[in-house]
């Protein structure tokens, strides 16, 4: 798809709002699952494997938000 | 390979008198897997322990309780102990290293806590040397009360308004006003409300000692020198006597759990009046150990057999059998969980995938270099256990990267090969051109090659979710039958399949602009295969199960993580070394243009940078590709909840026979 140079800026705007929200968003849902983690690990130490691989769960959409972005700026 | 370790299961039978030489034999062979007997009969109750068990056990608390005085720790010994040696003598050498241990350790626990009185005196006293009173100055009034105390301000206007019978002495210490005021008690209340008001105000305690602080404080110091002096020779031979006994520490103690272990078996028999039963499984490879073993000790007057009888698959204990160089990732599975019996151990697939992603996210040959390096120094350091498996899993990983690092032609996020980049070209560090390997013109840029890097991460993604469906299909006909498994798993495949080729005909006319291409036949068979696939879903699984399809979709779009957490560590190591030459060491293109010192600070930048970098390099991606195999390939076939195979017996490290 051909971009015309004034359309440029805001692909570039779109981007930064598809990665920024998405890092709040998963920021937020890494917040509640973090602190049962570190609830769990204060419990057990053998619990911080699984703790931080619950915790990297949300992190997907961040990464939805950052491939979002890359498509924005290198596909379009 | 891919099946855990085929069991047998065990029943040995035999008389009481046989049942110590029974489990001497079965605890030195290490093999039998007990299945605890939980419940009793008239007939069979649960057996009792050896009467020797409370007497190992009571010296074994004792041995710890001392080991931890002494603060032995695991080594490698000179020469292991002998076991007819250490259980003639352990009683013994036990109750002289507690009289020649404990008395001394208490005796260091209260040096210590006199050394701690004193100089909690000593903080108190420094304050006072502001002050020109002794210390006996302060106590033993009948009508006089005395206030002592850091404070900010003057309250001697407000002290007048109350009373003017009262004595003041003010002073320094260390820049606070430290003051001692002599009152009347008729004017308690008064002054203590005053004090009260005044947020300056700490009191201070006067230590009930007499003298001057400073004479006090010279004393009490040099009680304090004394005291660790003496601790000092205490703890000396406290080390001494571990020197020369923590080898035969650690030999006991491993004697010991053994013994406790052995007498305390009988707990998990079942057993009546004269005779013993002992349910276990077997490796079936390591069935005839047993079975020569109990011979050779008994003489053949122990019953033994083998159940071929289905059991329930829940109760066969798991031992995971893979070849030698995936055997470290069984630690992932059984991170986890264990698989049941009858299940696919992915072992040996996470052994492929799992280094694979890792390297096709951080591909870079510096940083693989430092990870394998420091995978390697933590393989040497730790010779088992869970750290060793991890060291060996990010070795492999960063062995892989450092492949990949060359295919995209990094080396700490610069170009090894003469490249192109936005447009302008860029010189490699080697300075000449990308081979060509197999008709790919190498290095495979990875900020120019977004578009076809992402497509690559779909088909990885398809192909994973479907080796799921796969192995799952396979799960399910094997714990039910074909049927299910083509409702339950054959749908998810035909779903699958039938939208990655209807979507793979949808998008490019979308992009373009172009009408649906509805009799093109791959279109038109992959939308038939999805709705055929769907049917199925709802027939097997019921109609809810609608509900589940957008999760095979984001699953294979969380592939995209694999393109997304490489580019960003890529990304970061491009800006950070732009960052550090353009703007500090080549500035305005010229060589140190900006001096010397401008130069140290982009080094400084750089390192931080790359250290950082780093570090998230190892976390990502490997955080990142164990989610992979966890959330997207694991939900796709494995149940696991099986029990792990744990055999009665020890690893004897400091003892032999």
């Amino acid at each position: 798809m051909v971009v015309d140079p004034s359309q440029a800026g805001m692909i570039a705007v779109g981007a930064g709002i598809a990665v920024g929200l998405a890092g709040i968003g998963a920021g937020m849902g890494e917040q509640a699952i973090g602190a049962a983690a570190v609830g769990a690990m204060a419990e057990d130490e053998k619990f911080f494997g699984k703790g931080l691989l619950m915790t990297v769960i949300p992190e997907s959409i961040a990464i939805f938000g950052l491939v979002v972005a890359l498509i924005l700026l290198f596909v379009f | 390979m891919l099946k855990p370790t085929k069991m047998t299961r065990v029943v040995i039978a035999g008389t009481k008198d046989l049942m110590e030489t029974t489990v001497s034999t079965l605890h030195r062979l290490n093999v039998l897997h007990v299945t605890d007997y939980t419940e009793e009969t008239e007939d069979f109750k649960i057996g009792r322990p050896q009467k020797s068990a409370s007497k190992f056990s009571e010296y074994l608390l004792s041995l710890r309780t001392l080991s931890s005085q002494l603060g032995v720790t695991g080594k490698e010994l000179s020469s292991r102990k002998k076991k007819a040696e250490l259980a003639s003598q352990f009683d013994e050498k036990i109750t002289t290293l507690q009289k020649e241990v404990s008395s001394r350790f208490d005796e260091l626990r209260s040096i210590e806590y006199k050394i701690k009185e004193k100089e909690d005196l000593i903080s108190a006293i420094k304050p006072f040397f502001g002050l020109p009173l002794p210390l006996d100055a302060y106590h033993g009034y009948e009508t006089v009360n005395v206030y002592t105390g850091f404070i900010g301000t003057d309250i001697e206007p407000r002290l007048s308004k109350i009373t003017d019978k009262y004595e003041i002495f003010t002073g320094d210490y260390e820049n606070r006003k430290i003051f001692a005021l002599f009152v009347p008690k008729a004017f308690e209340e008064e002054v203590q409300k005053l004090l009260r008001d005044e947020y300056s105000y700490v009191e201070l305690k006067v230590p009930q000692l007499k003298g001057n602080p400073p004479v006090i404080l010279n004393e009490l110091t040099n009680e304090v020198s004394a005291l660790k002096e003496k601790h000092a020779l205490i703890k000396l031979e406290l080390d001494n006597i571990n020197k020369e006994y923590s080898e035969f520490i650690l030999a006991a103690d491993e004697y010991l759990s053994i013994e406790t272990q052995k007498a305390e078996a009988p707990l998990r028999f079942a057993t009546s009046p004269n005779a013993f039963i002992i349910d276990g499984w077997v490796p079936s490879r390591k069935f005839a150990e047993i079975e020569s073993g109990l011979a050779e000790s008994t003489g053949g007057s122990v019953y033994l057999a083998r159940l071929e009888e289905e059991a329930k698959e829940e109760d066969i204990p798991i031992e995971l059998n893979n070849p030698r160089p995936a055997k470290p990732f069984e630690l992932l599975i059984d991170t986890f969980a264990t698989p049941k019996y009858k299940e696919i151990d992915p072992a040996i697939m996470i052994f492929i995938t799992f280094p694979l992603f890792y390297a096709i996210m951080l591909g870079d040959v510096g940083y693989g270099i430092v990870v394998a390096v420091m995978a390697f120094i933590i393989k040497s350091k730790f010779k088992s256990g869970g750290l060793n498996s991890l060291a060996l899993i990010l070795l492999l990983s960063a062995v892989l990267s450092i492949v990949f690092g060359f295919i995209y032609g990094e080396f700490f996020g610069f170009p090894i090969f003469n490249i192109e980049f936005q447009g302008e070209p860029e010189h490699g560090i080697l300075g000449i051109a990308g081979p060509v390997i197999a008709g790919i013109h190498l290095p495979i840029h990875r900020l120019e090659s977004v578009q076809s890097l992402l497509l690559l991460t779909l088909i990885i993604g398809i192909s994973h979710v479907f080796l799921g469906l796969i192995i799952g299909f396979r799960n399910v006909t094997v714990e039910h039958d074909l049927k299910h498994a083509i409702y339950a798993k054959g749908s998810w495949m035909m779903i699958l399949i039938g939208g990655v080729a209807a979507i793979a005909k949808l998008m490019p006319a979308m992009m373009s602009g172009t009408p649906v291409p509805k009799s093109d036949p791959i279109f038109a068979g992959g939308v038939g295969l999805a709705i055929i696939g769907i049917i199925l879903l709802i027939k097997g699984e019921g109609f809810i199960s609608i509900l589940e399809i957008p999760t095979l979709l984001s699953n294979v779009l969380s592939y995209s993580r694999i393109l997304a957490i490489g580019l960003s560590s890529a990304g970061i190591a491009l800006a950070v070394n732009k960052i550090a030459t353009k703007l500090f060491i080549f500035p305005n293109g010229e060589y140190l243009g900006g001096g010397i010192g401008l130069a140290l600070v982009g080094v400084i930048v750089l390192f931080i940078g790359h250290l950082i970098n780093l570090l998230l390099g190892i976390l990502g991606p490997g955080l990142h590709s164990l989610r992979l195999q966890y959330v997207e390939f694991f939900t796709k076939f494995y149940e696991g909840g099986g029990k792990k195979y744990t055999p009665f017996g020890y690893n004897k490290k400091y003892t032999e026979e």
